[in-house]
């Protein structure tokens, strides 16, 4: 069962994994090794990185562990979102893990997170796919109650724990009726229990399964746990299990519906129109109240939820293969400008006041933030844009009711998001700085990975060419 | 490749201007920026004098393959229908470098972010892609909001506010019309290449809808004007030559360009609409003007009244009218520019705007009431200046076609004539309205500099109009071809 050419497909994964123990091993024996161990970590995401664009490149592809798990361009390009999402958020972590001392444990946490993340994309099982999401997500509890100077990161790493919890009973629960529906938990199987008319066992395993799945990617009205983790949360581990876990849940959604489902696709397509219609708008109106960055930032990555979910409103008909394409680009998207925003918060601070006049005190680091919200409202050429456009490209092709109604969503909250992203904008630019309070300063790795992710927001759009291509060759169909 | 040189050399000006050092005198800081802000220019006047006569179909063009399985393309050229305005994006951000006397506080910004603003006002007017076009319209929008919410008055933050909302979801909706247009139709994104409209009538009028209503937010025609007064009285005066001599024309030029032949069918029913917006732009426009107190928003109303005669033109869907139309583009920027600038002079020097309080400036500032005067003569469309050739060709295109309308428009002539010559005999003329209006100095070297240049084309253009409307007409011909009209 075991080839060589299965480790070959687990590369990433494996890579990943042994990283993660030295930089554990090494914190565990080598004292005072904290510059050791960050740029052990760091190395091992880049590390990850290569070995799964490599992967991708030479065209590798294949099924393992009797057809569990499946490696090709679709899996691979979302492996390579995770490991580019951890090496900015180590990047990210050194200065602040460094000051309370579990650096090494708080670096393997996040590699750890990667490596269900990664395994997570290429399960064609529902229940190897339970077990992969389990190990992205028990990590990531004990990321978000990391901080233990402040009394929100405990208090929202419990409400975490709490709610994830229950979601995976219910993606458990969806997932066995699944199995018991069609006797298997392969997806190719499940397949063909999928067509025809529903059997309610079958229907109510797939109310389930998308309950789940809601909870996870934080869609209305399964979202509430989003503000108070993403609070409580470390900003880096904020900004990575904003965008790593999040790409990963997405994407084995897709692998789930396309692959398990695909005869069922005007049942759940209708109910991804509900829910990202719903969280487009739970997401924006929750984040105009907010006058702390991070819950804003929180509130705005539920509202990227539902952006992403309309795409999947349009998985039917002639949209297919741009949805599919959509997801992917939107992922990327997401990833460079929403990383980002977070690792400013570390710059300036969490209270939307930090901010005031940030334009003339630190001029580049409040441009670096303009050009971050400006690409999380969706303004050309910045990199949400394109994510936003394809969305509205898969929504015309599908030409359904219900993906016009997902389209006018988009456009009417696009509108409604102007008023807290930019809210920020006329702070820094607008205000005159207030005096006196010094907000944190950061590293300069944080500062590097602010102006980097910047630089890749504003050019994403040169590289739409290949993108697309590599998007439409990584497409599931 | 002179076309992109063109378009992103104000992009790299904005980063040079952001690298020069801090410790560099607002002098040298002027003179880079005015040695920058002239390249484009100077490139502009290279192709007109170079290729004015094969301005047609689109020359000078780059056709780059950008996102292959949808038809997008990095597609710029020049053709008539652009070429004015493309001038006027190069003269104006000129004129603003050198008109931004009241802009004091982080002038290296200012210059940089005016500079960015001038790449997306260029590629507007250059692309021949609708998603590069609306990529283009975009650009323009934070750097107007950042000019007008750092440098503009005490009122500027809801103005920009606003300016933002209220112009980004119009564009927005403009967007999800374009989408559709380009999918439905392929996917192909090239404007050329959708020329005449292959659609069926009822999908064109479904996709005109949005369309419309984003570009007519962006003129903006009347009953979607409201953003429009807060921000042009917020705005520093170099700014405000920027956004109201070209900004509206983003709105008028998509009517014209986008519009009209890639939907020739769908825009059929709305166009009686639009010519009856464009009458009640110059009836309402007009009316309110007449009331303002305020010298700027005097001028900002003309100018809502001015651009009716733009989408009348439009409207009318016949060659005199559209001529017309693409001719006032650029009339309404020289004048408009013009105009705004000397009320920023008259503001600084006397230290109000309240057309009660002014009076008599003739005497203490003959060279800036003259060339008030001027302006406001043009804006009329009295003859000797060029604003009057543009708007006759508007009314005598909109009157074949709407004739109602065309009446209508040429009464608002009257109107105008009304308001501004009210405004002009209580701020230039008559009796000196303060002791301390006496001694104001006239207008300076600097000023002359930013204003009779504007004169003397308003001027150049009345008496040659064929200087522009020759370079326009083969590429409005096609326009013609493409609706199918005479």
């Amino acid at each position: 069962m075991f080839t060589a050419q299965t480790f070959v497909g687990l590369s990433p994964e494996i890579v990943a994994f042994l990283f993660s123990m030295v930089v554990l091993m090494v914190g565990v024996f080598v004292p005072n090794a904290r510059g050791l161990v960050a740029g052990i970590a760091a190395f091992g995401a880049v590390a990850t990185f290569v070995t799964a664009a490599v992967l991708l490149l030479s065209g590798f592809g294949g099924e393992f562990l009797g057809n569990a798990y499946v490696v090709d361009a679709f899996a691979l390009y979302f492996k390579l979102i995770v490991a580019f999402s951890a090496f900015f958020a180590i990047l990210a972590a050194i200065r602040w893990s460094g000051r309370t001392g579990d650096s090494p444990e708080y670096l393997t946490l996040i590699l750890s997170v990667a490596v269900g993340a990664m395994l997570l994309v290429s399960m064609r099982d529902l229940f190897g796919l339970f077990v992969a999401i389990e190990l992205a997500t028990i990590p990531s509890y004990a990321l978000v109650a990391f901080d233990r100077s402040r009394r929100e990161s405990p208090e929202g790493g419990m409400k975490y724990l709490l709610t994830g919890v229950m979601a995976s009973s219910i993606l458990l629960y969806g997932i066995v009726l699944i199995y018991g529906a069609s006797g298997s938990a392969n997806l190719a199987d499940v397949a063909e229990t999928f067509t025809g008319s529903l059997s309610p066992v079958a229907l109510m395993g797939l109310v389930l399964l998308i309950s789940g799945f809601a909870f996870k990617l934080s869609a209305a009205p399964f979202h509430f746990w989003t503000p108070d983790a993403y609070q409580g949360a470390p900003t880096s581990a904020a900004a990575f299990l904003s965008v790593a876990p999040k790409a990963a849940t997405f994407a084995i959604l897709l692998r789930v519906l396309l692959e398990g489902m695909p005869d069922a696709a005007p049942t759940w397509t209708a109910v991804m129109a509900f829910l990202a219609v719903l969280t487009m708008f739970v997401g924006n109106l929750f984040a105009l109240r907010q006058r702390n960055v991070r819950r804003m930032l929180a509130y705005s990555s539920v509202a990227h939820s539902g952006y992403i979910l309309g795409a999947f409103a349009a998985l039917r008909g002639a949209g297919v293969d741009t949805a599919v394409q959509a997801v992917l680009i939107y992922m990327a998207a997401y990833a460079v400008m929403n990383l980002g925003a977070f690792f400013v918060i570390d710059l300036v601070g969490e209270d939307g006041k930090s901010f005031n006049g940030l334009f003339k005190s630190r001029p580049g680091v409040a441009v670096c933030m303009g050009i971050f919200m400006a690409a999380l409202v969706g303004i050309p050429p910045l990199s949400g844009f394109w994510g936003k456009a394809w969305v509205i490209f898969a929504g015309v092709e599908a030409a359904s009711a219900a993906t016009y109604i997902v389209v006018g969503a988009l456009v009417i909250n696009s509108v409604l998001s102007v008023p807290y992203y930019f809210g920020i904008i006329r702070n820094m630019f607008f205000e005159d700085p207030v005096t006196g309070d010094e907000g944190p300063k950061g590293t300069g790795l944080v500062l590097f990975s602010v102006y980097a992710l910047a630089v890749a927001t504003v050019v994403f759009g040169f590289f739409l060419g290949p993108l697309s291509a590599l998007a439409e060759r990584s497409g599931l169909l | 490749m002179i076309t992109t040189i063109t378009i992103f050399f104000p992009l790299l000006a904005a980063i040079v201007m952001g690298a020069l050092p801090r410790t560099m005198d607002a002098r040298a800081v002027r003179y880079t920026a005015l040695g920058l802000a002239a390249v484009p220019l100077l490139l502009v006047l290279y192709i007109y004098l170079a290729h004015r006569g094969d301005l047609g179909a689109p020359t000078l063009t780059q056709d780059l393959d950008w996102i292959k399985s949808f038809g997008i393309g990095y597609r710029v050229g020049l053709d008539g229908l652009g070429f004015g305005m493309f001038f006027l994006s190069a003269l104006l951000t000129l004129v603003a470098v050198v008109a931004s006397w009241d802009v004091r506080e982080n002038l290296k910004q200012y210059f940089a972010i005016l500079f960015v603003a001038e790449v997306g006002m260029l590629g507007v007017f250059a692309a021949q892609d609708l998603i590069l076009f609306y990529v283009f319209f975009e650009i323009t929008l934070i750097p107007m909001y950042l000019l007008v919410g750092v440098w503009g008055d005490e009122n500027r933050r809801p103005a920009a506010v606003k300016f933002f909302i209220y112009t980004f979801l119009g564009s927005t909706v403009m967007l999800a019309g374009f989408l559709a247009l380009g999918i439905l139709s392929g996917p192909n994104f090239s404007i050329e290449a959708l020329a005449g409209g292959g659609l069926s009538r009822g999908a064109q009028v479904a996709i005109a809808a949005p369309i419309l209503f984003g570009l007519l937010v962006k003129t903006p025609a009347v009953p979607l004007h409201s953003w429009l007064l807060d921000v042009y009285v917020s705005s520093p005066t170099s700014t405000n030559v920027v956004l109201s001599g070209i900004l509206p024309k983003l709105g008028t030029y998509g009517l014209l360009k986008v519009a009209l032949p890639l939907l020739p069918q769908g825009v059929e029913p709305y166009l009686p609409i639009i010519a009856a917006l464009g009458v009640v732009n110059i009836i309402y426009g007009s009316f309110v003007a007449f009331m303002q107190p305020d010298l700027k928003a005097l001028v900002a109303y003309s100018s809502i009244a001015t651009l009716g005669f733009i989408l009348l033109g439009a409207a009318s869907g016949n060659a005199l009218g559209i001529n017309g139309a693409v001719l006032q583009q650029v009339t309404h920027g020289l004048y408009s520019a013009l105009l705004f600038i000397l009320v920023g002079v008259i503001a600084a020097r006397t230290g109000t705007r309240n057309i009660r309080e002014l009076g008599g400036l003739a005497a203490s500032m003959p060279w800036a009431g003259a060339l008030l005067t001027i302006g406001a003569l043009a804006a009329m469309g009295m003859p000797g200046l060029a604003v009057f050739v543009s708007e006759f060709m508007t009314i005598m295109g909109g009157y074949v076609a709407f004739p109602i309308a065309g009446v209508l428009a040429a009464l608002g002539i009257i109107l105008s004539v009304m308001y501004l010559s009210y405004m002009v005999r209580r701020t230039v003329f008559g009796p000196i309205k303060r002791p301390e209006y006496e001694g104001v100095k006239d207008a300076g070297p600097v000023e002359m500099a930013a204003t009779v240049p504007l004169a003397f084309l308003l001027v150049l253009l009345f008496f040659f109009p064929g200087l522009l409307v020759n370079v326009q007409r083969p590429a409005v011909e096609l326009v013609l071809a493409a609706i199918g009209g005479s």
